[in-house]
């Protein structure tokens, strides 16, 4: 039977980490941070497949978080798809090593294809 | 003093000065003129003077022609010596009458010549014309007789003391004349000068008094038009010229001033449009967590088929979003009234006591990280004033602490009366406020670096708390520490206190 994925969310609001999870496929793990500090100690602990990041954190920024994962030598490659309720532009975001990337409000349906996409590559 | 000179214009002044020297200037000439005058008619005076030595001197020779003619003719009886005699008689009476005109003008050679006269005429009846007319041997007698040359000899005596008078009258008015026309050149000289240097008084007095002044406001009010409202005359000249110069500053200054206040309206136009733009952002941030929240699981529940538990729970969801939402528009009318100055201050009894417990449980339930501890000396802690109002201040100031302690931790929120007034506290041990942001919380849409943090809010709270606390006639404000946590404080008058204040508030409603 093929590993089930894992997905770390980022977000400081409990609603919208809900709302994720419920609109992804199943058979995904899931694990949930509520600031940026604590979205890096699990990246690390969980190695995940994709990292849902919204760039609005406490502690440490998104923008930060991604930074980080990026340096990291084990973490580098992990895909990561970022929400974002600010008017950066789609470039900035991918610019900044982003491999997707939605605007609040989004629809659940784009963000479950794009996280597909995401696993799928 | 200064009333009276003011009281008159300066076009009246202009006019009496002109006058006034115009005056001096007719009054110069009249004085040179009669001087010059004076000096004429010493200078005829002396020509007579000259004429009447003359005619004396005329009339003496006749006499001597005479008096030659008639002896001559007594000792020869040789008719040869009356041609003078004749020749004098003849012109006799002609200069006699010229010789006394003459004299006429001054009364002691006048009564001289009067004299000279009356010898004449009784020397000629008395010896010359019997000498003539008689016969040979009378007229010897006569001739020899001492009395005709005791007569002569009378007559040329006055005739020498005439013209040594006259002669002395000449010099005396030679002298006089003399001394007019000096006086009349002198008089002349010095008052024309003097006029002269009137005259270029005035023109000074106008150029540096008038003419300087008016050239200067002229060349400010090009300044001024230019845009340099710094421009100060140096406030001087005459009566409306120096107001000119008076009203001229007053109306720099005002301009200056004016331009002040519209440049500081214009700044703080510019940060409230500031603020606006940041308003905008924010608005768009937080609208758009909530609205995810309800737009995201409205469609979840539209498109997917979930069991009737799981449904009810994304329900509740949505509704909490939808309620923040409402919140949220709430902040911002609230910021209207503020702006529109229009608070509704209802007053009622209000037990800060229980309010803070209650709003305490309230937000235990929201952050489990944080425990919000509430203790209070004393209760109940009555106040007057809208419970709604000051609930939200409350909560507000809780609701701070715990978005601002974001590791969790003790809230502490105490209360107490003191000097009549009860005082309220709130403290974290949270990230604390930056010194150089502590001035500017207050400020509406003010966030420091809240967005940045991630820490949600409109940066309305404390100023629409501020706001509540103030129209309650109470103060709120704060101590901080960066990274040591912050503490904030609200005082409002004690309920006891309330009919004292009542008239105080009537006045700001």
């Amino acid at each position: 039977m093929e590993r089930r994925k894992t997905i770390l969310i980022c977000d400081d609001e409990p609603a919208l980490r809900e709302l994720i999870r419920a609109s992804m496929d199943d058979g995904f793990d899931f694990a949930e941070a509520s600031d940026g500090i604590i979205a890096m100690q699990l990246a690390e602990q969980v190695a995940p497949d994709v990292v849902i990041l919204d760039l609005m954190l406490p502690r440490l920024s998104g923008l930060e978080v991604l930074a980080r994962l990026n340096d990291d030598e084990r973490l580098k490659d992990v895909p990561v798809l970022v929400i974002t309720a600010w008017n950066e532009t789609r470039e900035d975001v991918l610019a900044a090593g982003a491999d997707e990337f939605v605007t609040k409000p989004f629809d659940p349906e784009d963000l479950r294809s794009a996280v597909n996409r995401l696993v799928a590559a | 003093v200064s009333r009276s000179s003011r009281t008159i214009s300066l076009r009246d002044r202009m006019l009496i000065a002109s006058m006034a020297l115009a005056a001096i200037v007719v009054g110069v000439f009249v004085a040179t003129i009669l001087a010059v005058s004076a000096a004429r008619t010493a200078t005829k005076q002396e020509a007579r003077s000259k004429n009447l030595t003359v005619s004396a001197l005329r009339l003496e020779k006749l006499v001597l022609d005479v008096e030659n003619g008639v002896r001559g003719y007594a000792r020869t009886r040789d008719k040869r010596f009356l041609q003078p005699y004749n020749e004098a008689v003849r012109v006799m009476p002609y200069q006699r009458r010229n010789f006394r005109n003459l004299a006429e003008e001054q009364p002691l050679q006048a009564r001289r010549a009067k004299a000279i006269d009356d010898a004449i005429v009784i020397y000629m009846e008395s010896f010359a014309d019997p000498v003539v007319q008689f016969s040979s041997q009378k007229a010897a007698e006569l001739a020899y007789n001492q009395d005709g040359r005791i007569q002569a000899a009378g007559i040329h005596s006055r005739f020498g003391q005439f013209i040594t008078a006259e002669n002395k009258l000449s010099t005396e008015r030679e002298h006089a004349a003399d001394s007019k026309s000096r006086h009349a050149i002198e008089l002349g000289v010095v008052g024309l000068t003097g006029s002269a240097i009137l005259i270029l008084l005035f023109a000074v007095y106008l150029a540096r008094g008038i003419a300087r002044p008016v050239t200067e406001a002229a060349a400010g009010a090009g300044q001024v038009a230019a845009g340099d409202l710094s421009i100060r005359l140096s406030q001087k000249g005459p009566g409306e010229v120096g107001e000119l110069t008076k009203s001229f500053n007053e109306m720099a200054e005002r301009l200056e001033a004016t331009r002040g206040e519209l440049e500081e309206q214009n700044a703080q136009l510019r940060e409230s449009e500031r603020l606006k733009s940041d308003l905008v952002n924010t608005v768009s941030h937080e609208l758009r967590t909530p609205l995810s929240g309800v737009l995201g699981f409205t469609k979840l529940l539209l498109t997917r088929d979930f069991d009737p538990e799981t449904r009810r729970h994304y329900l509740g969801i949505v509704d909490a979003q939808a309620r923040r939402l409402s919140d949220l528009l709430d902040d911002f009318l609230d910021v209207r009234r503020i702006e529109e100055g229009r608070f509704e201050r209802a007053k009622e009894l209000v037990d800060m006591a229980t309010l803070l417990e209650e709003e305490a449980q309230l937000y235990r339930q929201q952050s489990p990280k944080h425990e919000v501890a509430v203790e209070i000396e004393h209760p109940p802690l009555a106040v007057m004033g809208n419970p709604d109002r000051l609930r939200q201040v409350i909560g507000n100031l809780i609701s701070n602490a715990i978005k601002y302690s974001p590791s969790g931790g003790v809230v502490a929120v105490t209360a107490e009366r003191e000097n009549g007034h009860v005082r309220v506290e709130v403290r974290d041990h949270g990230m604390g406020i930056p010194v150089g942001q502590q001035s500017k919380i207050f400020t509406k849409f003010f966030r420091g670096d809240a967005a940045a943090s991630g820490i949600t809010g409109t940066g309305l709270g404390l100023a629409v708390s501020r706001d509540i606390v103030e129209s309650h006639g109470g103060r709120i404000g704060f101590t901080s520490a960066e990274g040591k946590g912050t503490t904030f404080f609200v005082e409002l008058p004690g309920a006891n206190g309330v009919k004292d204040r009542q008239g105080h508030d009537d006045d700001q409603s």
